[in-house]
């Protein structure tokens, strides 16, 4: 068996080779993978590409035809149209047990730019689903990926590496937004601005539910084109003071130089609204809420990118704590996968070789059955056990010795002669 | 008749095996807030399940032994009911999401209310007039209502410093600590103003019942009138929650805060009262007669007052 991955990722690769060597929408993979059984028609395979690695993975049953790295790198290089020598140095390659480790730390966001982050493991089941669409991968990249899946579930339930959110918009919303409100399917999010955190708070919202999407913008165009992604309304800047006043959870992410948002023109919009909570999001730098916002009354709840970050970074630290109790489950986990896999590959043989001496020892218990037949029953169960105890310590050695060679990889010339000695046949 | 071992063992349930269940339990929540794991949390389910459960039974086996249901049989089984119904309500909530921390928060009452029964009287009634008997039913209501509105009382107070640490948590913006984990304050005030709205009727419910049987009582003892220690106080107390349940009807807008501070304040009071009153009546240093006469005991009043109906 033969199993390797050439990849490059976030640690070893700049943004721009990665967009480069990236295989983007599901044609492209369709495309790829018909490329890949024409220049590799014994090898099973599967692409992971994500904005952070460019994973190839392939296996072989036999050692014939493993491709070398040139040969993988030279197809990337081909099909992305990129020369080799701009990225050859960028690329890593793996085989055997180490790109079964590796995969299970891809899969266990160990290997993640953000620790733990969970969307890792979705792209893997999306990218062997795509493998499996394009009759791309077989039994060993199938054992593979699941192992993977497992292995991921184990280090999340076993480990805290998860646990703790580490992006300012997963905390503003985990964290806090949800410490205020139970649901959220009946509060208004007012967005103002529209920087890209805006819209990545506004996911983790929608995703809890929000149904009511207003957008300000100073340009009303470019508010209700946001509005309408959103499934909102959009506004222009001189309704800001009435979006306000109705708006639970307000979102500024502006590009202005000075607080969009007063401290005279938050208190007139909580003027009678003072029981109502409401939880206030300043992501713009500089500030786009005026601090003394805060204070206007106990049911105001201000967060600016500081606040987060501050959460951020202890969370994240946190997890950190958790690498080395993740990569002791990977190591284990990865230890019994490849004994899983050479086992596969010895299994038939070891069974094969029972059965063939099972079988002699049978037929010479009945010859001998024949011949004293004054034997009882009793006599001829002791007789019978003493043949199965010959031959389980005749069959000992070889298959310990099968035993030892399969754990550094499938033993193909002790199998090879194991068959020979004891004419073993497919 | 012979009692079988298991029969046996289970009429040997005495208050220390299900205390020292939920200290046990409350100890692995402690433990919970600064290691989190999911093997304390689930260690921590199985102690409280024991207790309870050996908590039920003893409760079962007084009432059995009493003749009558455990909250009338002493004033010791009414606040053990008491505790028995706020474990209850933690495990329910338990059920419907373990990961909240509410274990550190209740718990202590159970602990509290269990360590408090020690210091209440446990003399079996001996109710076996007919004439009390046919009350029994009033009686009844009076001390379950009672019993339903303070755990009612006692939800408001935890919910209420759930409500106060999540506020505070919130405002200083510091993130969730995965050992402490809080509904949050949209919830919490849903469910405050809801256990205030509950418990004041019921506690009324109870009150009102408690002056019927005095009123009308042929079981009472002509010195037991309005005027009794226990009586005032306990209706002061009474009026302080009845005084929160129309402000809180009156003042819809009023804010998450001052609900939780005033249940805090107005149920904080009726728990002190409650529990320091009869464990103050109970080691004497309170006279009243309601002390020693109440639904539950006409008959042992009698016995006290020699007999005087």
């Amino acid at each position: 068996m033969n199993l390797q991955v050439i990849y490059c990722n976030h640690q070893t690769s700049s943004l721009d080779l990665r967009e480069r060597l990236a295989f983007t929408g599901d044609e492209q993979l369709a495309e790829a993978y018909s490329q890949l059984r024409d220049a590799f028609p014994g090898s099973e395979a599967v692409v992971l590409s994500t904005c952070n690695r460019v994973e190839l993975y392939t296996a072989q049953d036999n050692d014939g035809a493993s491709p070398t790295q040139q040969e993988l790198a030279g197809f990337l290089s081909s099909f992305h149209g990129v020369p080799l020598e701009e990225f050859l140095g960028d690329l890593l390659l793996q085989s055997g047990p180490d790109a079964v480790g590796h995969l299970f730390r891809v899969c266990s966001s160990v290997d993640s730019m953000v620790l733990g982050e969970p969307q890792i493991v979705s792209q893997v089941k999306e990218a062997y689903r795509l493998a499996e669409q394009n009759a791309a991968c077989g039994p060993l990249t199938n054992a593979l990926f699941q192992g993977a899946i497992r292995v991921s579930k184990r280090v999340r339930s076993e480990t805290r590496l998860a646990e703790g959110r580490v992006s300012i918009a997963s905390v503003a919303v985990g964290d806090f937004a949800r410490g205020i409100f139970d649901r959220f399917d009946d509060k208004t999010v007012l967005v103002i601005g529209a920087g890209e955190m805006a819209e990545e708070t506004l996911q983790y919202l929608k995703s809890d539910g929000v149904q009511e999407v207003l957008v300000v913008n100073r340009s009303p165009d470019r508010a209700e084109a946001l509005a309408q992604q959103w499934g909102g309304r959009g506004y222009g800047m001189e309704h800001l003071d009435e979006m306000l006043a109705r708006a639970d959870v307000v979102v500024a992410a502006t590009g202005s130089d000075r607080p969009v948002v007063d401290l005279e023109m938050f208190t007139r919009a909580r003027s009678g609204q003072s029981d109502r909570p409401v939880f206030v999001l300043d992501l713009g730098a500089p500030r786009d809420v005026d601090p003394a916002v805060a204070g206007v009354d106990e049911n105001v709840f201000l967060y600016d990118v500081d606040d987060l970050q501050e959460t951020c970074d202890r969370n994240r630290s946190q997890r950190s704590g958790e690498i080395e109790q993740a990569l002791a489950i990977i190591d284990e986990e990865s230890e019994r996968f490849m004994r899983d896999i050479y086992h596969r590959a010895t299994g038939p043989i070891i069974k094969r070789l029972r059965e063939q001496w099972s079988e002699v020892s049978r037929a010479e218990l009945e010859r001998l059955r024949s011949k004293l037949s004054h034997l009882h029953d009793d006599d001829m169960d002791q007789v019978q056990q003493s043949l199965s105890r010959i031959v389980n310590k005749l069959l000992h050695p070889p298959l310990e010795a099968l035993k030892d060679e399969a754990r550094d990889g499938t033993p193909h010339g002790l199998l090879e002669a194991l068959r020979r000695l004891f004419h073993i046949r497919d | 008749m012979d009692v079988g071992p298991l029969e046996a063992g289970m009429a040997d349930v005495a208050i220390f095996c299900f205390l020292a269940s939920y200290t046990v339990a409350f100890a692995l929540e402690l433990l919970r807030l600064k290691k989190p794991g999911r093997l304390g949390v689930l260690a921590g389910i199985v102690f409280l399940v024991a207790g309870f459960l050996a908590h039920s039974l003893f409760l079962w086996n007084k009432g059995r032994s009493a003749e009558l249901p455990p909250l009338l049989s002493s004033s010791q089984d009414w606040i053990l009911v008491l505790a028995w119904l706020v474990t209850g309500l933690y495990l329910f909530l338990v059920c419907c999401d373990r990961r909240l921390s509410i274990g550190v928060f209740l718990l202590p009452l159970v602990l509290v209310l269990v360590g408090s029964s020690y210091l209440l009287e446990d003399r079996p009634s001996q109710l076996l007039d007919p004439d009390v008997r046919a009350r029994s039913g009033w009686a009844m209501l009076h001390v379950s209502s009672l019993a339903l509105g303070s755990a009612g009382v006692l939800s408001g107070i935890v919910l209420s410093l759930m409500y106060l640490l999540q506020h505070r948590r919130l405002r200083h913006k510091s993130g969730t600590s995965p050992g402490l984990r809080l509904p949050s304050l949209e919830r919490l005030s849903r469910m405050n103003w809801w256990s205030v709205v509950v418990s004041v009727p019921l506690l009324t419910v109870g009150m009102g019942t408690g002056l019927v049987l005095l009123l009308s009582g042929s079981a009472a003892p002509d010195d037991l009138t309005l005027a009794d220690p226990v009586v005032i106080i306990n209706g002061l107390s009474w009026l302080g929650l009845a005084g929160l349940f129309g402000w809180m009807l009156l003042r819809p807008r009023a804010t998450g805060k001052q609900v939780a501070w005033r249940t805090l304040l107005a149920c904080g009071l009726l728990l002190v009262t409650v529990v320091g009153l009869s464990v103050l009546t109970s080691s004497g240093s309170v006279s009243s007669r309601h002390a020693s006469w109440s639904p539950q005991f006409p008959e042992r009043c009698l016995v006290a007052t020699g007999g005087h109906r």
